[in-house]
């Protein structure tokens, strides 16, 4: 059941972003770094979210589109020398591509099955860029990408990140309000009676593959504005269960809840790190608290608060 | 019971976003990312404890200029782009004078990157990739470790005495093992170029049973085989060869295979007859430099100190004097200070590069050998190969910069 | 063992052998893997981590013994026991309460499990390299048709059908084996005739875990015992347990056996690209019996 995102708290919303447009005015190089490394974070795992939270499709290799996104904007810089804003539109496309080609392999399979097979072609597409070091630099990563001047400090940087991540969070709102949106909650509710219904399983599922893809890339093109290199890890399956722990945290069936656990991932590990080497330990407490205690993630439980507070200051209307 | 634990989480997290520790008001601040969870750790807790004994010198008679040298680590867990996350927030937001780390090479060139857009000085500890002081060099950035190309050379050098012929290659299947076995070779075919070879076969990195392919290697019939391993693999080969005999069947070379970290875990189980090179002995040379460094880590930390140490001492030392050469804690000052730095360290007089600010160590090649003074086996028949002989030259450098 | 060479090239036979024994290690792992899979249905991803710390404890009691024979069979034996024991502490603890939930979420359970256990090593035992001795009648090799063979890896290739022989009689021919079979299958059932399900996936749990402690207890002498080996095992053994049906037992070996000569006869057919014939072949098999090889029980 999709919960109606923030119902009377929507006016959050643009008071949030507001404020996130004025934070670099008062806040140091480095918390505005951190911000953009949140979006940048954020988005893939609320790519990720439209087809697992939405979709009920177990992807667990998102990482591979947001890994081939990076390595398509840097390639297409650094070896190509074409202008940046080419390579910012050829890593989502790159990631898209992709993810038609894996998601017509394994869209026949379903649940952990796709899943496993997803793993073993993305990890194929991981050893490529790993061993092909002539081409990709292999282990080494690429550094130094040339970024335009407009947006090559932190600050400059962080606003094209806010603003093109909420551009796509604005996409992705739209896409999940549509009837396209409600047939794929649909599929993942009950697959069998959409089929009955006319609805084609397959290509609803197929294009929900190719779109999620693509918002990865532009994720991974953000990473390289932010970070200015790509490294083989982004294609690691290990980042792929970081991202689907970002959005079970938040809370896969809210719309901001994967935004909110990778903020909680990042948070985490910026600062528990300057306290201890063992910030894996407290990740993985954290994590297995939240797990254990807020099934719902940390925004559904939010989000169940505020539904309980607003059915009791209503007068106890359910 | 839900409510109390979320309170209680929200505070802990808020904890951390408040507080963060802060270096005392007039310090020399240094930031070290390095990776201290994993295979790797063996190496870097050494580097550590090198360096930590070299500044605790330096302040003990009052610090560099007044000021005492202070350090914070980070650890990256080997993932370089949290690596890079970390060293922005040691620069911007710790606000460190110098950085320092690291045994991953895409860190190490990711955040030499980044210390060249910053202006900060960062001192490469452990990371091998020869694109660090090479094509991706810089003023900021220094070397004190090998990198894979010299690593390569210096085998090359020694090799190229050796009666062997028909050589097979092998190693980890990624940058590390490939540069080692490319720089190698390279060379050695220009020092003698009778050299052939035979084969090449490459596995995957964290590999941990060998047999299959020694036992494949030995079908070829070569006369010596030049393993690229690294990091875990170099133990686990070992174990391997051990086990298999190969040593005494066909010798073979592995860069690393004579040092204290390779070594010492085996204990006596370690294999006889395998070449290698380091830069680092204890033992050797038995230099009064040498045994006091040796004598005084083994007081402070009660085990001998392997090839790590050697580099993080010398890193607080050459902090040391490049600050006290500058004279002002300024990091345009230190940079200029640091062309052609010369320090005495346990292995002798070594001189910072100016040209490509690489650290001219000696590399020492030996063979495995058991010895009755030792619970695990040393190097011996060492012959010392001198820097100039196995570095790139500078108009090498050069060229690559371009 | 000359005649063997005329049958077929010694190096052939000398990878067969070799794969074998690789297999062993993999099967021992899987197993335990699809047996919690199968019965529990919990992808335990902190089974890596469980291999991990049998080849850690593996390590302690060799050298509290002295090292040499008396500590590697003391190891071999007292450390699987250790992590079975571990284990049940845990699923008891933790995992009891929530078979209910979503397989997603116990997937990231046991990966939260994953990273605390992984740390805890690193607490307990620091970041040296350490190494378990062998007894002298298992160390060097055996010349087997003129190429050596380690002898210590043949009595694995003797270990791996022992073990799969005891859990067949486990599985077939007693009652709790009956029961997890049952249960796999139907756990409500199971439960409404009376049986205490409870029990019965504490037990299987503890069984998978222990052999997963035993693998990593089998493989202490010849490798680098070291933190992080978790995470290079995990991926391994959760491929050959897709590959060989999930819960499928005789389908881990199956999947063992593909993975593990595959790459030894791969690796002399293309020595420079070794790394690729293990997946490979795990993508060859998911195309076509996405299921796996074998039936599962899901």
């Amino acid at each position: 059941m999709i919960k109606n995102i923030h119902g009377k708290e929507s006016w959050l919303v643009p008071i949030l972003f507001v404020l996130l447009l004025i934070f670099p005015l008062v806040l140091t190089r480095f918390y505005i770094y951190l911000l953009a490394l949140i979006f940048v974070s954020g988005l893939p795992a609320m790519s990720l979210n439209l087809v697992l939270g939405y979709g009920g499709i177990y992807q667990f290799h998102h990482a591979a589109f947001y890994g081939v996104g990076a390595y398509g904007a840097a390639l297409t810089i650094t070896k190509l020398g074409c202008s940046p804003w080419i390579g910012f539109l050829v890593g989502p496309l790159l990631a898209a591509l992709l993810s038609l080609i894996m998601g017509a392999i394994c869209v026949r399979l379903s649940k952990l099955y796709f899943g496993m097979l997803q793993i073993s072609l993305g990890s194929l597409v991981w050893a490529i860029v790993y061993r092909w070091y002539s081409f990709t630099g292999g282990d080494d990563g690429i550094h130094g990408v040339l970024m335009p001047d407009l947006i090559a400090s932190t600050t400059g940087s962080y606003y094209f990140t806010l603003l093109v991540t909420t551009a796509c969070l604005v996409a992705m709102y739209v896409i999940v309000k549509s009837p396209f949106g409600s047939a794929l909650q649909g599929i993942r509710d009950n697959p069998v009676r959409s089929e009955a219904v006319g609805v084609n399983v397959k290509l609803h599922q197929l294009v929900a593959l190719v779109v999620a893809g693509f918002f990865a890339g532009v994720a991974g093109v953000l990473f390289v504005v932010v970070d200015n290199s790509v490294f083989p890890d982004m294609l690691f399956w290990t980042l792929s269960l970081e991202i689907l722990i970002m959005c079970l945290l938040g809370g896969c069936l809210t719309f901001l809840g994967p935004m909110l656990g990778a903020a909680m991932m990042v948070a985490l590990r910026t600062f528990a790190s300057t306290f201890t080497e063992y910030w894996t330990l407290i990740q993985g407490i954290i994590l297995m608290l939240v797990i254990i205690f807020l099934p719902e993630g940390v925004l559904g439980y939010v989000n169940a608060k505020f539904k309980q507070l607003g059915d009791a200051t209503s007068g106890g209307k359910t | 019971m839900k409510n109390e634990m979320i309170i209680g989480m929200s505070a802990v997290l808020l904890g951390f976003l408040a507080a963060s520790f802060s270096f005392g008001a007039d310090t020399i601040k240094v930031g070290i990312i390095d990776t201290y969870t994993g295979p790797a750790t063996a190496y870097t807790f050494d580097v550590l404890d090198g360096f930590k004994m070299a500044i605790n010198k330096v302040n003990a008679t009052g610090g560099v200029l007044g000021e005492k040298i202070e350090f914070v680590t980070r650890d990256e867990k080997f993932k370089p782009d949290i690596g890079l996350a970390m060293a922005k927030e040691l620069v911007l937001k710790e606000n460190v004078d110098l950085l320092m780390g690291t045994i991953n090479s895409a860190t190490a060139l990711a955040v030499s990157d980044f210390a060249k857009k910053e202006k900060i000085p960062f001192f490469v500890t452990f990371s091998k990739s020869d694109k660090i002081t090479g094509e991706q060099g810089h003023g900021y950035v220094f070397q004190i470790t090998e990198n894979t190309l010299m690593a390569g050379r210096a085998a090359a050098f020694a090799l190229a005495k050796k009666p062997f012929v028909k050589y097979w290659i092998a190693g980890d299947d990624y940058e590390y093992g490939h540069a080692i076995a490319d720089g190698l070779w390279t060379q050695l075919k220009k020092l003698k170029p009778a050299v052939q070879l035979l084969g090449q076969s490459w596995w995957k990195v964290g590999e941990t049973d060998f047999t299959p392919y020694i036992t494949a290697i030995l079908a070829a019939k070569p006369d010596f085989i030049i393993v690229a391993t690294g990091g875990s693999g170099m133990v686990n080969f070992q174990k391997a060869a051990k086990a298999t005999g190969l040593a005494q069947k066909v010798p073979f070379y592995q860069h690393t295979a004579i040092e204290l970290s390779t070594l010492e875990p085996q204990g006596l189980d370690a294999p006889e007859g395998v070449y290698g090179t380091a830069n680092y002995l204890f033992y050797y040379p038995d230099t009064p430099e040498n045994k006091a460094f040796v004598q005084e880590f083994r007081k402070t930390f009660n085990r001998y100190p392997k090839i790590g140490a050697l580099y993080g001492y010398v890193t607080g030392m050459l902090i040391e004097k490049g600050f006290a050469k500058a004279g002002k804690v300024d990091k345009e000052k230190f940079i200029n200070a640091m062309q052609g730095m010369v320090i005495d360290s346990p292995v002798g007089k070594l001189e910072l590069r100016a040209c490509d600010h690489q650290l001219m160590l000696p590399m020492f090649f030996g063979v495995t050998k058991k010895v009755p003074s030792h619970p695990f086996l040393i190097a011996s028949d060492i012959v010392t190969i001198q820097a100039k002989d196995y570095m790139p030259l500078c108009e090498e450098i050069k060229a690559l910069r371009k | 063992m000359e005649f063997l060479s005329s049958i077929c090239p010694p190096e052939i036979l000398c990878q067969i052998l070799v794969g074998l024994s690789r297999a062993t290690i993999l099967f021992i792992v899987a197993s335990g893997l699809t047996l919690i899979l199968g019965v529990l249905r919990v992808p335990n991803i902190a089974h890596g981590s469980l291999y991990m710390i049998g080849a850690f404890i593996a390590f302690g009691v060799s050298k509290w013994f002295g090292g040499g024979t008396t500590g590697f069979w003391m190891a071999v034996v007292l450390a699987p026991f250790a992590v079975a024991l571990i284990s049940l502490v845990v699923e008891r603890g933790i995992f009891a309460r929530l078979y209910e939930r979503e397989h997603l979420m116990l997937l990231l359970l046991t990966f939260s499990l994953a990273l605390i256990l992984g740390d805890l090593v690193k607490m307990v035992w620091g970041g040296e390299y350490r190494t378990v001795q062998l007894p002298g009648y298992f160390k060097g090799p055996i010349p087997v048709a003129s190429l050596p063979i380690p002898i210590y890896n043949l009595f694995l290739v003797v270990v791996g059908p022992a073990v799969a022989l005891g859990l067949w009689l486990l599985a077939n021919k007693t009652k709790i084996g009956k029961i997890s079979r049952a249960a796999a299958v139907d756990r409500e059932m199971v439960g409404a005739v009376g049986i205490n399900v409870s029990w019965v996936f504490a037990t299987v749990f503890a069984i998978g875990c222990f052999l997963a402690g035993m693998g990593g207890a089998l493989v202490s002498p010849i490798v680098n015992i070291t933190l992080g080996m978790d995470h290079t095992l995990i991926m391994e053994a959760f491929l050959i347990v897709i590959i060989g049906g999930l819960g499928n037992v005789w389908g881990a070996l199956l999947g063992a056996l593909i993975f593990g000569l595959t790459q030894s006869l791969g690796i002399l057919i293309w020595p420079q690209f070794g790394i690729v014939f293990p997946y490979a072949a795990v993508v060859t098999v998911l195309i076509f019996r996405p299921t796996g090889l074998l039936k599962s029980t899901w």
